[in-house]
């Protein structure tokens, strides 16, 4: 995949060219107003990350350039204001997603699988990784072709190790991930332990054996 | 200080009195003279009269009498001169009259005389009164005209400073309204309102320059968080750490996590303050407690109970509403142990949260206040109380905390 980050701040738009990079993914970057407008006009992306406060402009500007020239990349806003008017603005402008700083890069990836899915292929939201295949559309899991039945928290879980395989994941972002501003309730972690154990078994026993305990208390969706 | 009295009234009030005491006093002092010039008066006319009769004794008209305003007698011995009031029949008027009178003891041509002289001093009497009077009227009327006058002239001098002051009783730091204050001739009333005019500028200036800090401190701050973030989730996926390193950083994320929250409740919080929450529908309560009980379920709080029967909504920003909610459960359950009820009722206007607790609050008057903890045990930000209570303030929703038979009670009344 191609991506642009227009990203001022260069250690987080660096950061997060590191995470992606692990995938194989190309990323360009762009660290003010005119160098993001110039890339996004003339050169194709799979997806824009796009910071919306520019030292040098707007990134809703930039959605509008990129609506004129009818390009087909897919937009995440990244913001440090968490103003729901600055949301639904950017999403009107025709950005796909918004994500508030300061995020994980682990949340962002799995942003940008969700909005690749939804470009790629066209209603019929699919993902695979090996023997496991998902339809994002019906929310429903298949391993070697056999639905296996997952609640709604075994799922999402699923789908965030998938988009984020090979990554270490801590509690602290699985957490965040599935429960948001509410897992600052949890005085500890042991219901993600209750999520995560019931997943793997019910994956376990239909032979796919991915998910890898590391440093102790974190995780990882891995092949051998 | 503690009765406070109104400026007119204590003005009016030393007016008052010291136009009593004068007229008391000037009364007094007008009695006595007058009582006293009046008896003078008397005593000469006794003393010429019994100096008369004394020259008509001499001149031999031995039988010189009018009773009882002159009586001459013929005494044994001479005895001392006597000056005396005392009380006569008086047969014209046919009634006792109070007479004053002089005794006096000569010797003429050898013959010892008693000569007494009387003189009514009745009319004196009236007189006096009636000088006593008038002197009250005149100068009770006086007063009552100058207490008039003065007070009229004393509110209209004045007037600007109350005006100013009603003013300045309406001032409110979170208003944009502006204080219309009124100028005055009295150079201390205008550098007054100058002065207040200064001051409040600077008061709003200064809050405006806070709040807009506080803002722009929490948005500033977001961005090198997020570099941290995003560096912390760099480090834990190379290669080369150990397990102890990654405790402590990933245990890092947790602080990140909490200066997050902590980042995103102060702009909650600025926003109430801005009036920035202008969208406002009609929220099912109801409904939205069912939706937060739900997706607390997923956290395996299962101890949520709402036992309302009717459907109840309010009119307020449904982003607030979804943060009031929220908070108050959210607060519930920090606060108490697992698997323990926490209950939710609405029910005629009242919202009722319930939760056990083993004691009540050490200072419940300080609940809502920012960043006040009653323990450190569990690492809340301290601004989720704070904020229900500014959502309640905005609307003037009422909010309480009570604790009763072993529980935590919030009530948020919403009839207005």
């Amino acid at each position: 995949m191609k991506y642009l980050i227009a990203e001022d701040e260069i250690d987080l738009q660096q950061s997060i060219v590191t995470y992606l990079k692990r995938d194989g993914n190309i990323c360009e970057v762009a660290s003010d107003y005119w160098e993001a407008s110039e890339k996004a006009a003339i050169y194709d992306y799979d997806v824009i990350i796009l910071d919306i406060n520019l030292v040098t402009g707007s990134g809703l500007d930039i959605l509008k350039i990129l609506k004129k020239e009818k390009k087909k990349a897919g937009v995440i806003i990244i913001s440090a204001n968490n103003s729901l008017a600055d949301k639904l603005e950017g999403l009107d402008l025709g950005a796909d997603d918004y994500i508030t700083k300061p995020f994980h890069l682990a949340e962002l990836n799995s942003r940008i699988n969700a909005v690749l899915r939804r470009g790629k292929f066209d209603g019929d939201e699919i993902m695979e990784f090996n023997e496991i295949r998902i339809d994002t559309k019906s929310r429903t899991a298949y391993i070697d072709g056999k639905a296996i039945s997952l609640t709604r928290k075994e799922y999402d879980l699923l789908v965030f190790f998938i988009s984020n395989k090979g990554r270490v994941l801590s509690k602290e972002i699985i957490a965040e991930h599935l429960w948001g501003d509410n897992s600052d309730l949890l005085d500890n972690f042991d219901f993600i332990y209750v999520h995560i154990n019931n997943l793997r078994k019910k994956m376990t026993t239909e032979g796919a054996k991915y998910i890898k305990t590391a440093y102790g208390s974190g995780y990882q969706f891995i092949e051998d | 200080m503690a009765k406070k009295t109104k400026l007119v009234w204590k003005t009016s009030k030393t007016f008052l009195l010291t136009g009593l005491i004068l007229a008391f006093l000037s009364s007094l002092v007008l009695y006595f003279y007058t009582k006293y010039l009046l008896e003078d008066e008397v005593r000469e006319s006794l003393y010429s009269t019994e100096l008369r009769v004394e020259n008509a004794l001499k001149s031999g008209n031995t039988h010189y009498e009018l009773p009882p305003i002159i009586e001459v007698n013929k005494v044994k011995r001479l005895s001392k001169e006597v000056i005396k009031d005392t009380i006569i029949y008086d047969p014209s008027e046919d009634e006792m009259e109070l007479f004053r009178e002089l005794s006096t003891f000569k010797t003429i041509d050898g013959i010892h005389y008693q000569i007494t002289v009387r003189n009514m001093v009745v009319e004196s009497k009236e007189f006096l009164l009636a000088i006593v009077i008038s002197n009250i009227v005149i100068l009770v009327l006086a007063f009552i005209f100058l207490f008039y006058f003065n007070t009229v002239r004393n509110l209209k001098i004045w007037s600007p400073f109350f005006k100013n002051l009603e003013q300045m009783k309406r001032f409110s730091l979170t208003s944009k309204e502006s204080l219309e204050f009124v100028d005055s001739d009295v150079l201390e009333f205008a550098e007054l309102k100058n002065e207040i005019v200064l001051l409040t500028d600077k008061v709003r200036a200064d809050y405006e320059n806070l709040k807009q800090f506080t803002e722009d401190v929490s948005h500033e701050m977001q961005t090198p968080l997020a570099i941290i973030q995003a560096k912390i989730d760099n480090i834990i996926n190379e290669h080369g750490i150990n397990v102890r390193q990654y405790e402590q950083i990933t245990s890092i994320q947790k602080d990140i996590k909490r200066l997050k929250q902590l980042n995103k409740r102060i702009t909650t919080l600025t926003k109430i303050d801005n009036n920035q929450f202008v969208n406002v529908e009609i929220v099912c309560l109801t409904d939205l407690i069912d939706d937060k009980i739900e997706s607390f379920k997923e956290l395996q709080f299962a101890n949520l109970i709402h036992t309302s029967k009717n459907r109840f909504s309010v009119s307020m920003d449904p982003y607030l509403a979804d943060i009031l909610i929220n908070n108050l459960i959210s607060n519930a359950i920090k606060h108490s142990k697992q698997r323990e009820e926490i209950t939710l009722v609405i029910k005629d206007n009242l919202l009722v949260i319930s939760n056990f607790g083993e004691k009540s609050l050490e200072h419940p008057e300080s609940l809502f206040f920012r960043f006040y903890r009653e323990s450190k045990a569990n690492q809340s930000t301290g601004l989720g109380l704070a904020i229900v209570k500014k959502i309640c303030d905005l609307y003037g929703f009422k909010i309480s905390y009570q604790f009763k038979e072993d529980h935590h009670i919030f009530s948020v009344d919403f009839s207005k």
